[in-house]
């Protein structure tokens, strides 16, 4: 510390070597060990203010005075000139962050610095994260409580700092703050206050999401699950981690959205230990309806995702080979396969199709499952290329898609059971054109099974399709194939050795019972589907989905019941089974137009939890209405796609305080929803002059002179309470002059 | 249907087979076959990795101008460094990335002079104002260090020691990292601490 003070001087004498310093030149030299050690000894008289020839320091404090017992906010505020910086808490690629070395009173006590998020310094195909034009770090004072009120307390900070443009030069500065100890009110002090402000509104907010990480080779991949976001209203979006080697700093973090998570893919850093948790800041660059933009900057800490063991390429084709081998036995495949192989057993005992004519088979329906497969890969690479984050079963997320495949597993399952038969000798199987008799049927059990197969594979699959998606699309296509390969092989061995068959049971009576024994599986899995269906989209589509599948077995029922009637019976009883056909898939409504989860989860947890406001839903007649009650109206118009609006409300509208200023103002508090675009509230955000969320408007009660009153785009706790008060305040006021 | 599916087009088909196949670019990574290279010294002489099997080599990215650079030699710690490895029969190539007209970038005649002011024992002083040699070991500071095995594995990468700073007087409290791995190394034990997180000025790339 003390070695620290003697080199404050010592670096204005560094600094005359800097001063004569050009950037790119050769006598842009700086050099620390060749300083003139003992040299500008006496001590300038240190103040608040240091400057150098790049840096202007300043320590400034929040308050005017030390209120004993309380912590006191100053921060080491740097001008720096054009073109240079300092740096972030991670420098990245080079640098060194700033950092303060406190010299306090007894008993006082410094925290850290309070980082704001840097901005990316792209140098080259280097990059540093740091800071231009200005800085400001702010650091929380710990005042003792038995501080003594009167003389001024003097806090020192030694700081050290490098500052670059091409080049780079440490400095050192010795700062000091007088400041006199009382008690009583703060007050702000005059000059810091925009200072404080402006970092205030740009400090970095606990994440109201939870991440996780993954790293893949050599990339980096951050999950955060931030549900129900808009793609297009973000518009930058960065990873800035606080250790080394997680991202390559200069490299481009891909963005992708979906209705689960935001993504941030990237190349991974070289770390020098295994990382098991990653911390960092994410910062949001956020479209506002007014053509405006925010910035949002969100402090989190990410787990290691758990699938993240890493495999090569070998491994990953003999796990997805095996992966594939055990598709056989997965309840909603093995029906299926069991049914051909009968098929098989039937045609082998018959004496027909022996040999080659069975090998043919075996290849035409791995062929189909490999197609199947190669075209799955292909749209998986398609999804990953267009910038969605996809993974296998990313179907599944698809409601529409759960439904129609739970659709299926009930047809098929009816198909199982007896109840309908679909022409051809080999009993069709879920499919016309899988149930041909030839070659083709061959070849579309293959693609059927792959189909049906899919809901079973989601779970278990995804460790060796994750890699896959990791790699290189040629890399990613032979995983996907040897997948394919696993599951067609046993069916292509059995085809290929004749021999194998006599292993089969002798067909026979038993055949169709087995059969039928067959369609529970497929029923469990088209419960399971719907299961899946009711979580994604709600209790509407769970009773759709019961009422199709019941609509298409009576279909199906019709369709087989009337097949031997003659007259107007037959024609009325395939007209009536379209019609519950068409009334089964009108059922998708139900699946697609389903409410997003994220506003069902923001109603459960608000009205569950003890603390925060209590939101009424908007609508112009109760706003009317509770004006007309005399009360003060927050409306608070949001949207769970909105980052802003998600962080005043985890933030600051949460905050119990807040709630205590609604309550003691006899405040109502209305949320109007704008998720699905509302005419109502569009016409709302237009009459205050935005076309987007988030907006917070305070309505005086019905009667006052007062106009509405705005609140920021990005709340604070202080001016929020500030404004619900001073409207308090005006509906006393209309009270009384209305008396 | 909804917009996932949507995207499912030809069109994206096409960007994905287009987009696939990316080179595999070869990275440093401890404990492979560090990247090979050829560069000119600065008398003029050609060096290449490969050539220098049976050696252990040493590799230290610098840079005159840069502070953290002067930090090591101004206290006569890189040299001392330098010589302590030569001495176990190591070969020391001081390479400088620097572009034409950035910060460090020198020419021969400079660099031998540099050598000899500051009494500096590299084996050669490489050249690579492209920058070519120093993507290739995505060297990103001055000074970043590396050591390649006899057999040409990479055994080291990373900063000189362990206190980052650019303040000389922090050098005799910090562990010097090239010297403990070639201390390791001699006594044929693993290096216990092969990766470590570099700091210094960036390189001056040309871009």
């Amino acid at each position: 510390m003390a070695c620290l003070s003697l080199l404050a001087g010592l670096a204005i004498a560094g600094q005359a070597v800097a001063q004569t310093s050009q950037p790119g030149t050769l006598r842009g030299l700086d050099l620390p060990g060749l300083k003139p050690q003992g040299g500008a000894q006496q001590d300038a008289p240190a103040g608040p203010v240091f400057k150098t020839k790049h840096v202007t320091a300043e320590l400034l404090s929040e308050h005017t005075t030390l209120r004993p017992g309380a912590t006191a906010w100053v921060a080491l505020y740097f001008n720096i000139i054009p073109k240079w910086h300092t740096y972030w808490r991670n420098a990245g690629d080079s640098g060194e962050a700033t950092r303060i070395d406190w010299a306090l009173p007894k008993g006082y006590a410094a925290g850290e610095i309070v980082w704001l998020p840097p901005e990316r310094i792209p140098v080259g195909p280097l990059a540093n994260y740091g800071y231009s034009d200005e800085a400001i770090h702010m650091v929380p004072i710990t005042v003792p409580k038995d501080a003594r009120p009167g003389p001024n307390a003097t806090l020192t900070a030694n700081v050290f700092w490098l500052v670059c443009e091409e080049v780079c030069i440490p400095e050192e500065g010795v700062l000091k703050l007088s400041l006199p100890v009382a008690g009583g009110a703060p007050v702000a002090d005059l000059r810091a206050g925009p200072i404080f402000r402006k970092a205030r509104a740009a400090l970095p907010k606990p994440s109201p999401w939870s991440a996780q990480f993954r790293f893949e080779d050599k990339r980096f991949r951050l999950d955060v699950a931030a549900a129900g976001l808009k793609r297009e209203v973000i518009e930058d979006a960065w990873f800035y981690p606080y250790g080394h080697g997680v991202v390559k700093y200069a490299a481009p973090q891909k963005l992708t959205v979906t209705d689960r998570a935001l993504t941030l893919e990237t190349q991974r850093g070289k770390a020098a230990k295994p990382i098991t948790e990653v911390g960092g800041l994410l910062v949001l660059k956020e479209k506002l309806g007014d053509g405006g933009t925010v910035t949002q900057a969100f402090r989190l800490t990410a787990i290691e995702a758990d699938s993240g063991f890493s495999i090569g390429f070998w491994e990953a084709v003999a796990l997805a080979l095996l992966g594939g081998l055990i598709l056989n036995l997965m309840p909603c495949v093995l029906p299926v396969l069991a049914v051909k192989a009968l098929s098989f057993a039937r045609h082998a005992n018959q004496g027909r199709g022996k040999g080659q004519g069975m090998a043919r088979h075996g290849f035409a329906y791995a062929a189909g499952v490999l197609a199947s497969f190669a075209i799955v890969g292909a749209v998986l690479l398609a999804v990953r290329a267009a910038g969605e984050a996809a993974g296998w079963g990313f179907q599944l997320q698809e409601p529409v898609f759960v439904l129609l495949m739970a659709y299926l597993m009930v047809l098929i399952g009816l198909n199982f059971a007896g109840l309908f038969e679909i022409g051809g000798r080999f009993a069709g199987i879920g499919g016309s054109l899988a149930g041909r008799a030839g070659l083709s049927g061959s070849f579309f059990t293959g693609v059927l099974a792959v189909i049906v197969a899919t809901p079973c594979t989601a779970p278990f699959m995804g460790a060796a399709v994750g890699f896959a998606l990791g790699q290189t699309a040629a890399v990613a296509m032979a995983v996907m194939l040897a997948l394919g390969f696993g599951l067609a092989l046993p069916f292509l061995l059995l085809s290929l050795a004749p021999p194998l068959l006599r292993l089969l049971p002798k067909p026979g009576p038993w055949m169709v019972r087995f059969k039928q024994f067959l369609a529970f599986p497929m029923f469990a899995t088209a419960a399971w589907l719907i299961w899946v269906l009711s979580l994604q989209a709600g209790d509407a589509a769970l009773l759709g989905a019961l009422a199709g599948a019941i609509l298409l077995s009576f279909a199906v029922w019709l369709w087989q019941a009337s097949a031997g009637a003659s007259g107007r019976w037959r024609p009325a009883g395939i007209g009536l089974a379209a019609l519950a056909v068409v009334a089964a898939f009108a059922m998708v409504r139900y699946a697609d137009g389903g409410a997003p989860a994220p506003v069902r989860a923001d109603r459960a947890p608000e009205s569950a939890a003890a603390t925060g406001i209590v939101w009424e839903p908007f609508s112009e007649a109760r706003l009317a209405q509770r004006r007309a009650e005399g009360r003060p109206v927050l409306i608070n118009f949001t949207a769970a796609w909105c980052i802003t609006c998600i962080a005043n409300e985890k933030v600051v509208l949460r905050l119990e305080s807040v709630r205590q200023a609604v309550d003691a103002a006899g405040m109502a508090t209305l949320k109007g929803d704008w998720t699905r675009r509302d005419p109502v509230i569009t016409r709302h955000l237009a009459a205050f002059g935005r076309s987007g969320v988030p907006l917070y408007v305070i309505y005086p009660p019905k009667g006052s002179p007062k106009q509405p009153m705005l609140l920021p785009q990005i709340l604070t706790e202080g001016g929020t309470i500030a404004a619900i008060r001073s409207m308090a305040a005006e509906a006393k006021r209309a009270e009384r002059s209305g008396n | 249907m909804t917009k996932r599916l949507k995207t499912l087009t030809a069109t994206a088909f096409a960007a994905a087979l287009l987009a696939s196949v990316p080179a595999a670019a070869s990275t440093p990574e401890v404990g492979r076959p560090a990247p090979d290279f050829t560069g000119v010294d600065s008398n003029g002489a050609s060096v290449t990795l490969s050539a220098l099997r049976g050696t252990l080599v040493v590799l230290e990215w610098t840079n005159h101008g840069c502070p953290y650079v002067s930090k090591h030699y101004g206290a006569g710690n890189m040299q001392k460094t330098q010589k302590s490895a030569r001495a176990k029969g190591a070969v020391w190539l001081s390479i400088i990335s620097s572009a034409p007209g950035r910060q460090g970038h020198v020419d021969g005649a400079e660099a031998n002079r540099l050598s000899k002011t500051r009494g500096a024992a590299p084996s050669h002083v490489i050249l690579d104002p492209k920058g070519v040699i120093g993507r290739k070991y995505e060297a990103t500071n001055t000074p970043h260090m590396f050591i390649v095995g006899k057999d040409g594995t990479l055994l080291y990468m990373g900063a000189i020691d362990s206190i980052r700073s650019a303040n000389p007087a922090d050098i005799p409290r910090a562990k010097n990292y090239v010297t403990a791995a070639l201390d390791e190394i001699a006594a044929g034990r693993k290096v216990s601490q092969p990766v470590t997180r570099q700091y210094g000025c960036s390189v001056k790339y040309a871009y």
